[in-house]
C-alpha cells in the first residue's frame, strides 16, 4: 500500500550533534504505529521532521508518495493536512478551548465562522472536551488542555496525526484520559503515528512498533514481538526497564 | 563641524560637568534608594507612607518640575538659598533614589526569603544576614536594572538647562547662539550622548558578565 | 489672580499636554512594533536596522533630538519649525525605540512553541503572527507601555522649552506673571502625578492580571 507518509535516509543535524541518523520509515492508512525509545533517541526530532515543522539535513520526506521538499509544494497546505500534538503545553492561550480549534479551521480551511465553530464542537465532543469549550487553557488541567491539543490536530481532518510524546508531560492521574482518547481514535481508524513511553497503549492498539535509539531505529515488529522476544540486546533491556 | 574645535574647552568642561552629575546623582540616588527599600520593607505604617509618597512624587511628576521646586519653590518657604549645582546634584538624588528604590527593594525580597532561613538557621542575626548575604546577592540582580538608571540619568541631565546649569546640552545652546550653526552642533552632541551613554551600557554589560553567577539572573 | 484661578489656568493646559503624549505614543506604537518584528523576523539588513535605531535611541536625551530639529532642522526644512509637531516627532522618535525593546521583550516571552503549534495546524508564518503571537505580545506589553505612556506625559514638559503652549508653560507663564513661587510649581507638579498615577498603576495591574489569567 501506498504510504501516506514517509520518510526515506532522514538525517538531522543540529551543529555538531546528529539527532537523527538515517532512519527510514512511512505509515498507511488506518495504521497504528509507536515509536518508542530512551530519551534523547531522536523520536521528537524526527516527528517534526515527519509533520514537516523542521527541515532534514539529508533525506527526503514523501507525503501521499511525492517528495515534499522536492516538489517545492506549498508546506503550509501540507501542515494543515498533517495533525501534530505535541509534548509541552501547546494551546494558543489568548483563545478558548473552542477557539483554538476554530483557529485553523477559519483561517486555513476558510470556514465560516459559524461552520467552523460547528466543526471544532464536534471535534472536541470526541475528545470528550464539549463541556469545557469556553474555558481557556489557563483554566484547564494537563490533560484537559493535551484533549483539545488532540481536537485542534484532528479537526481539519487530515490523513495522519503525529503524536509527540503526548503524555510525558502529564502527572499520572491525567494520563489515562489522554490515552483512552488516543485509543478512540486509533479504534476509528485514524492513521497514528505515535512517540510514547506508554507501552500498554502500544500492546492494545499499534500494528507495528518501532524502537529507536540514539538516533537510529535498532528494530521494528509487532507488539508482540516486543513484548515476548525482541532481538536486540538494548530493546530488551529497555523493554525490561519499562515493564520493570 | 571643526569651527567646534574653538569651543573644545567649554564643550569639554560641560561634558564633564553632565558626567559628574549623572555618577554623582546616580550614586546618592542608590543610598536613597536602599533606606526608602529599607522603609519599605521593615518600616512602621507611617514611614511606609511618607516612603510611598516619597516615591510617587518623584516618579510621578517630570524633572524639570521638581528642579524648579527646589530651586525656586524650597527657598522661598524655608529662607534657605543653596547653588545651582548643590540643588541640581540633590534633585537628581532624590528623583534617582525614587526609581532605585523600586528595583531595589524588589531584589531585597527575592534574595531575602529564600537566604533568610538558610542564614538563620546558622545561628547568624539578622543585620548580618543583611549584610553578608542580602545586599550582595541583591546588588548582583540589580545591575541590569541599574545601568538602566544610569542610561536614563545621563539623558535627564539635559533638564537642568531650566536651572541654568552649564552642562553639556546647553553648551550647544550658547555655541549656536555665537555660531548659527545649530545644525552641525546639536548633531555633534547628540552623537556624543550617544558615544556616552552607549559605552556606559556596554561596559556595565561587560561587569555584569563577569561577575555574573549562574542562576541569579534577574527575573524581570 | 486667586489660586482658584490659577489652577483652573493650569489646568487649560492639560489637553494640550495629553495631546502630544498621545500623539507621540502613537507614533512610538508604529515604529517600536515595526521595529520588533523587523527584528525577530526580518532579514539581515532589516534586523542591523532596528537593532542600530533602538541603540541609537535609547542612548540620546530627548531634548538633544529636539533641539535638534527645532533648530537644526527648522530652517531647511519649514515643517519642523512647528514647535507642537517638531515635539511630538522627537518624543516619537525615542519612543519608538523603547516601545521596540518592549514588544521584542513581550514577544520573546510569547514563547517558540506558541509559533510551532500555530504553524503545525497550516498557518503561514505571517498569520501566525497576526493570530497568535501578536495578540498575546500585546497583553505581556500593556505594563511596559504603560510606563511609557507616563514617561511620555512627563517627557512632554521639555517641549516648553522650544515654545509648545503645554502645562509646563503655563506654570512658567503664573510665575512670570504672578512672581508666585510657590503655588504655581506644586499644583503643577501635583497635576502631572495625578496624570501618570492611574496610567501607570493600573495597567500595570491589569496586566499583570491578564498575565495570571492566561498562565504567562
Amino acid at each position: 500500500m501506498t504510504s501516506i507518509l514517509e520518510c526515506r535516509e532522514l538525517m538531522k543535524a543540529y551543529g555538531k550533534v546528529i539527532a537523527v541518523n538515517n532512519v527510514s520509515l512511512g505509515i498507511g492508512r488506518g495504521e497504528t504505529k509507536v515509536i518508542f525509545g530512551p530519551s534523547g533517541s531522536g523520536k521528537s526530532t524526527l516527528l517534526r521532521c515527519l509533520g514537516l515543522l523542521e527541515k532534514p539535513t539529508k533525506g527526503s520526506v514523501y507525503f501521499n508518495g511525492v517528495d515534499v521538499y522536492v516538489s517545492k509544494q506549498d508546506l503550509n497546505k501540507l501542515r494543515a493536512r498533517i495533525g501534530f500534538v505535541f509534548q509541552e503545553p501547546s494551546l494558543f492561550r489568548h483563545l478558548t478551548a473552542l477557539g483554538n480549534v476554530m483557529l485553523g479551521l477559519k483561517h486555513v480551511s476558510g470556514l465560516s465562522d459559524a461552520e467552523a465553530r460547528r466543526k471544532a464542537y464536534e471535534a472536541l465532543k470526541l475528545v470528550r472536551m464539549e463541556d469545557w469549550v469556553n474555558y481557556y487553557p489557563a483554566q484547564l488541567s494537563g490533560g484537559q488542555q493535551q484533549r483539545v491539543g488532540i481536537a485542534r490536530a484532528i479537526s481539519m481532518d487530515p490523513e495522519v496525526v503525529l503524536f509527540d510524546e503526548p503524555t510525558a508531560a502529564l502527572d499520572v492521574e491525567l494520563k489515562w484520559e489522554v490515552i483512552s482518547v488516543m485509543k478512540d481514535l486509533a479504534d476509528r481508524g485514524t492513521t497514528m503515528l505515535v512517540a510514547t513511553h506508554e507501552l500498554r497503549f502500544a500492546k492494545e492498539v499499534a500494528d507495528e512498533m518501532i524502537f529507536m535509539d540514539q538516533g537510529q531505529v535498532l528494530e521494528v515488529g509487532s507488539p508482540d514481538h516486543f513484548f515476548t522476544s525482541p532481538n536486540t540486546e538494548r530493546a530488551r533491556k529497555f523493554m525490561a526497564k519499562i515493564l520493570g | 563641524m571643526l569651527f567646534l574645535l574653538d569651543y573644545s574647552t567649554f564643550l569639554i568642561n560641560g561634558f564633564i560637568i553632565t558626567v559628574e552629575v549623572t555618577l554623582i546623582g546616580v550614586g546618592l540616588g542608590l543610598i536613597l534608594g536602599i533606606l526608602a527599600a529599607l522603609g519599605d520593607i521593615f518600616g512602621g505604617r507611617i514611614i511606609k507612607i511618607i516612603v510611598n509618597v516619597y516615591v510617587e512624587f518623584f516618579r510621578g511628576s517630570p524633572l524639570i518640575v521638581q528642579l524648579f521646586i527646589f530651586y525656586f519653590t524650597i527657598p522661598m518657604i524655608t529662607g534657605i538659598r543653596m547653588d545651582v549645582m548643590l540643588t541640581a546634584i540633590l534633585t537628581l538624588a532624590l528623583n534617582s533614589g525614587a526609581y532605585q528604590k523600586g528595583y531595589l527593594k524588589g531584589a531585597m525580597e527575592a534574595v531575602f526569603k529564600d537566604q533568610l532561613m538558610a542564614a538563620l538557621s546558622l545561628g547568624l542575626p539578622t543585620w548580618k544576614i543583611f549584610l553578608y548575604v542580602v545586599v550582595p546577592q541583591a546588588l548582583r540582580i540589580v545591575i541590569p536594572a541599574w545601568s538602566n538608571e544610569l542610561a536614563s540619568m545621563g539623558k535627564s541631565t539635559t533638564a537642568l538647562i531650566v536651572i541654568g546649569v552649564r552642562e553639556f546640552l546647553n553648551t550647544g545652546i550658547s555655541i549656536t547662539a555665537q555660531t548659527f550653526r545649530p545644525l552641525e552642533t546639536y548633531a555633534f552632541i547628540t552623537i556624543v550622548y550617544f558615544i556616552w551613554i552607549y559605552s556606559m551600557l556596554k561596559a556595565l554589560d561587560m561587569l555584569y558578565n563577569k561577575i555574573k553567577i549562574p542562576g541569579l539572573e534577574p527575573v524581570i | 489672580m486667586t489660586p482658584v484661578e490659577q489652577i483652573v489656568f493650569l489646568l487649560k493646559a492639560v489637553p494640550v499636554t495629553l495631546a502630544i503624549s498621545f500623539l507621540s505614543f502613537l507614533l512610538g506604537l508604529g515604529l517600536g512594533v515595526s521595529l520588533a518584528f523587523m527584528r525577530i523576523y526580518g532579514i539581515a539588513p532589516l534586523r542591523y536596522f532596528s537593532d542600530s535605531y533602538e541603540k541609537f535611541f535609547r542612548s540620546v536625551p530627548v531634548l538633544a533630538v529636539m533641539l535638534l530639529l527645532y533648530f537644526g532642522l527648522g530652517p531647511l526644512l519649514p515643517i519642523f519649525k512647528d514647535p507642537f509637531f517638531t515635539s511630538v516627532i522627537s518624543l516619537g522618535i525615542v519612543s519608538g525605540a523603547n516601545q521596540s525593546q518592549i514588544f521584542r521583550s513581550a514577544i520573546s516571552s510569547v514563547g517558540r512553541t506558541q509559533m510551532l503549534a500555530a504553524i503545525s495546524i497550516g498557518l503561514t508564518q505571517l498569520k501566525a503572527l497576526r493570530y497568535v503571537i501578536f495578540p498575546q505580545a500585546l497583553f505581556l506589553a500593556v505594563p511596559g507601555l504603560g510606563s511609557e505612556i507616563a514617561l511620555l506625559i512627563k517627557d512632554s514638559a521639555y517641549s516648553f522649552i522650544i515654545g509648545v503652549i503645554e502645562l509646563m508653560k503655563h506654570t512658567d507663564i503664573l510665575r512670570a506673571s504672578q512672581r508666585s513661587l510657590i503655588l504655581p510649581y506644586i499644583s503643577s507638579a501635583i497635576i502631572y502625578v495625578v496624570m501618570t498615577f492611574p496610567v501607570a498603576n493600573y495597567l500595570d495591574k491589569w496586566g499583570s492580571r491578564k498575565k495570571r489569567e492566561l498562565g504567562l
